[in-house]
């Protein structure tokens, strides 16, 4: 597991000097907050009067809380269907972007685009393309012959906003996977195709296995972005007085911070959504360990 | 060899979730520093140096070059205190405030929502404004008393209302001369309103989906449209002494029943997934004949590309019946500067600082002779303002009660799949009744 270059010497010191200032933030930034949020799901807590120790009662509360089990069955839904989509959707338009065609920097930059625009402003477009009677996607679907969709009512938004959150995710992904595909030696390629193997038995046999440590990283960080997936769902989603259709933990949390004085109920929330990504995170090693390549 | 694995696990997601943390939720993560009010508290004898406070308050851009015209005004007055004015909008308002009230350095003064009032008072964060208003006898005696009422807790007063909303009916004259419909009277019924909805909901433009509408109510929120019908059939939302949610007894369920009807049978009210397509007013945006809404509404139905008017709510078997509520000012208890906040306060309830507001055009005048003057009646608007003011005779204060937010959040959300058409009425009634209990039991 040991491999790269070790740090030697006088490169030891300028190591820990560059280090300082992202740990100093991490320390007393995240770390701080992390412990803060730790502390105060123990305890009950309005923002308003002190809090008082409740014990491991906001604990209790999550497995009898309605709304929040709601809220967690959302977020696994959503991360079964968009983690997979975000992985082969940009594993896919990385294979299509790494050709030697003609204004090939133009089409990464498309599909980068939506990575670096607002959420909410990308999110409020979609509205206007899933809109049910002034929808662009029904008029498309009109034109065809095709009933219209409610794409946005209760029973097919989950897919509606999975779909906008691929889109929006696919730019990173296809980042992380051309520099993967870029550092597979061409040699490998022009081996195959002398021994005759055909496009998809290279993709399969070469590119597959040689991408794994991408595949890797870009489905840890997805997962970790579905975990924490609120804009464009809340923003395509939202109801009046605040609510969503597709109410996600990380919503969750911030309603019962903010709006219902439960401060504790939400660290503790937090934290419960925390420990499922360490585990799933944990998993993930250890499926990196027996299947992922690293030459 | 396993636990490096995992300690690694754990710091790789530990970190990544809180990086990406701070983008997940905008307004909570940065907590904003204000000027505490401390900074200017070094009082001794430096007699010259004036005294700073600060009020906060949600509100429209728009509004805060009124508030720095109250605030000049003030000053000149006082020239011993300065005001420092912050407007955010309606959400990070309340985050905002709620982080500077658990970082112990709140505004001096800042504004209240009444239905809100008592999540603050009860939680001991606000000023007993009693002791000021003995000091300055007949303070109170031209505002309007239902404004006052929410503001008025067994041990005294710990608030004081700025502004008052009434609900009415606003009705685009255009739409109904198109339609050679009679403009709706003062004294009409809410069989008149759905007859009058049906006639005004169309097809325009012949393709077969409904694109203008008869009547729109807000059906999340009961203040503008769902209270003001419960009560004129004779039911409640939520009992006196706070502890039992009434929308399930046999009046509320008339009065949903009849909305319901309107929405699914004639379909002259817009369900959600359809107001959504209009960007969420479709009065606004000229495809609905009739809203419920309050004064909050005229700056922006003035920009609006037709003439319009407002009347008051029908009658219902009941009578009439319509919300009223206030804003109001409240002082944090800590606040070091407590008299200059109530001289500021005090300043804002007067005829002075009353037509200011008025002119703002946002709300009501709590001070009555200001309402009924010129200042309120008379403003660019060519509308009946005077519907406003005489919807108090039977307006019904908006419930005031700890765990409001968490109850209305609750009741909205459990309606929404009724409105959206999945979920029948009846049952959906029980359940909300039963979750909205829990939350006043947890409360009370």
């Amino acid at each position: 597991m040991d491999y790269g270059l070790k740090p030697l010497g006088r490169e030891k010191l300028w190591l820990w000097i560059m280090l300082t200032p992202t740990l100093i933030g991490l320390v007393f930034g995240a770390f701080g907050s992390i412990l803060a949020t730790l502390g105060l799901s123990f305890m009950n807590w309005d923002l308003l009067t002190p809090p008082t120790w409740a014990g491991p009662s906001n604990y209790l509360h999550l497995f009898t809380n309605a709304a929040y089990f709601k809220a967690l069955t959302n977020t696994f839904t959503f991360s079964a269907m968009y983690v997979p989509g975000v992985v082969i959707a940009s594993l896919l338009v990385a294979v299509l972007m790494n050709r030697k065609i003609r204004g090939v920097s133009i089409f990464r930059t498309i599909y980068f685009l939506p990575a670096v625009t607002s959420a909410v402003a990308t999110a409020l477009i979609w509205n206007l393309i899933y809109g049910r009677d002034t929808g662009i996607l029904n008029f498309i679907l009109s034109r065809f012959g095709l009933p219209g969709v409610c794409w946005l009512c209760t029973k097919n938004a989950m897919v509606s906003v999975v779909v906008v959150n691929i889109w929006g995710a696919v730019g990173e992904g296809m980042i992380i996977f051309l520099a993967g595909l870029t550092a597979i030696p061409r040699e490998y390629y022009e081996a195959a195709t002398i021994d005759g193997a055909s496009e998809l038995q290279r993709f399969f046999s070469i590119t597959l296995p040689l991408v794994t440590p991408s595949i890797f990283f870009q489905t840890l960080i997805s997962t970790i972005n579905a975990f924490q997936a609120y804009d464009y769902i809340y923003m395509m989603t939202r109801q009046g007085g605040g609510d969503s259709s597709i109410p996600v933990v990380v919503f969750s949390i911030y309603r019962n911070a903010w709006n219902f004085f439960n401060y504790g109920g939400a660290s503790a929330q937090a934290i419960e959504l925390a420990v499922l990504v360490i585990i799933l995170m944990a998993f993930y090693f250890w499926l990196e360990r027996r299947y992922v390549v690293y030459e | 060899m396993k636990t490096r694995l995992l300690v690694l696990a754990v710091l790789v997601s530990l970190v990544l979730t809180a990086c990406g943390g701070a983008g997940g939720a905008p307004a909570a993560a940065t907590a904003p520093v204000s000027n505490p009010p401390s900074a200017a508290s070094t009082q001794p004898a430096a007699a010259a140096a004036p005294v700073q406070i600060t009020y906060m308050e949600w509100g429209d851009p728009a509004e805060l070059d009124v508030w720095k015209a109250i605030v000049s005004d003030f000053e000149a007055a006082n020239p011993d205190i300065k005001v420092d004015v912050q407007v955010s909008d309606w959400d990070s308002y309340w985050t905002k405030l709620k982080t500077l009230l658990a970082a112990n350095t709140p505004p001096d003064v800042f504004a209240m929502d009444a239905p809100l009032f008592l999540d603050y008072k009860t939680r001991g964060v606000l000023l007993d404004l009693q002791p000021y208003i003995d000091k300055n006898p007949g303070m109170l005696d031209g505002l309007y008393p239902n404004t006052l009422a929410a503001y008025q807790a067994p041990d005294g007063y710990f608030g004081l209302p700025r502004d008052f909303q009434t609900i009415v009916v606003f009705y685009n004259k255009d739409m109904f001369d198109k339609a050679g419909v009679p403009y709706p009277k003062s004294d009409w019924t809410y069989d008149d309103l759905r007859a009058t909805a049906k006639a005004l909901t169309k097809d325009t433009n012949g393709d077969g989906t409904i694109d203008q509408f008869g009547y729109v109510i807000d059906p999340w929120d009961f203040e503008p449209g769902m209270s003001e019908i419960i009560w004129a059939y004779g039911g409640d939302l939520i009992s006196a002494d706070h502890t039992k949610t009434l929308l399930g007894d046999p009046k509320a369920r008339q009065a949903f029943q009849f909305l319901h009807d309107m929405m699914f049978i004639d379909k002259s009210i817009p369900d959600p997934n359809t107001t959504s397509q209009y960007g969420g007013d479709l009065f606004l945006s000229g495809n609905a004949a009739m809203i419920a809404m309050g004064h909050w509404a005229v700056p922006s139905y003035s920009q609006a590309g037709f003439r319009w008017d407002v009347v008051e709510m029908p009658k219902g078997p009941a009578g009439q019946a319509t919300s009223v509520n206030s804003a109001g000012f409240v002082v944090g208890k800590d606040s070091k500067h407590p008299e200059q906040a109530f001289a500021f306060i005090k300043f804002v309830e007067s005829a002075a600082g009353q037509t200011r507001l008025a002119q703002m055009g946002f709300a009501c005048p709590v001070l009555k002779s200001v309402a009924e003057s010129d200042a309120f009646l008379k403003q660019t608007t060519p509308i009946n303002q005077q519907i406003f003011l005489d919807s108090l005779a039977f307006a019904h204060m908006k419930p005031v009660f700890r765990g409001y937010d968490e109850w209305s959040s609750t009741v909205g959300d459990g309606l929404t799949p009724m409105w959206n058409g999945e979920a029948e009425l009846g049952p959906t009634l029980d359940t909300i009744v039963s979750s909205a209990d829990e939350i006043l039991a947890k409360n009370h």
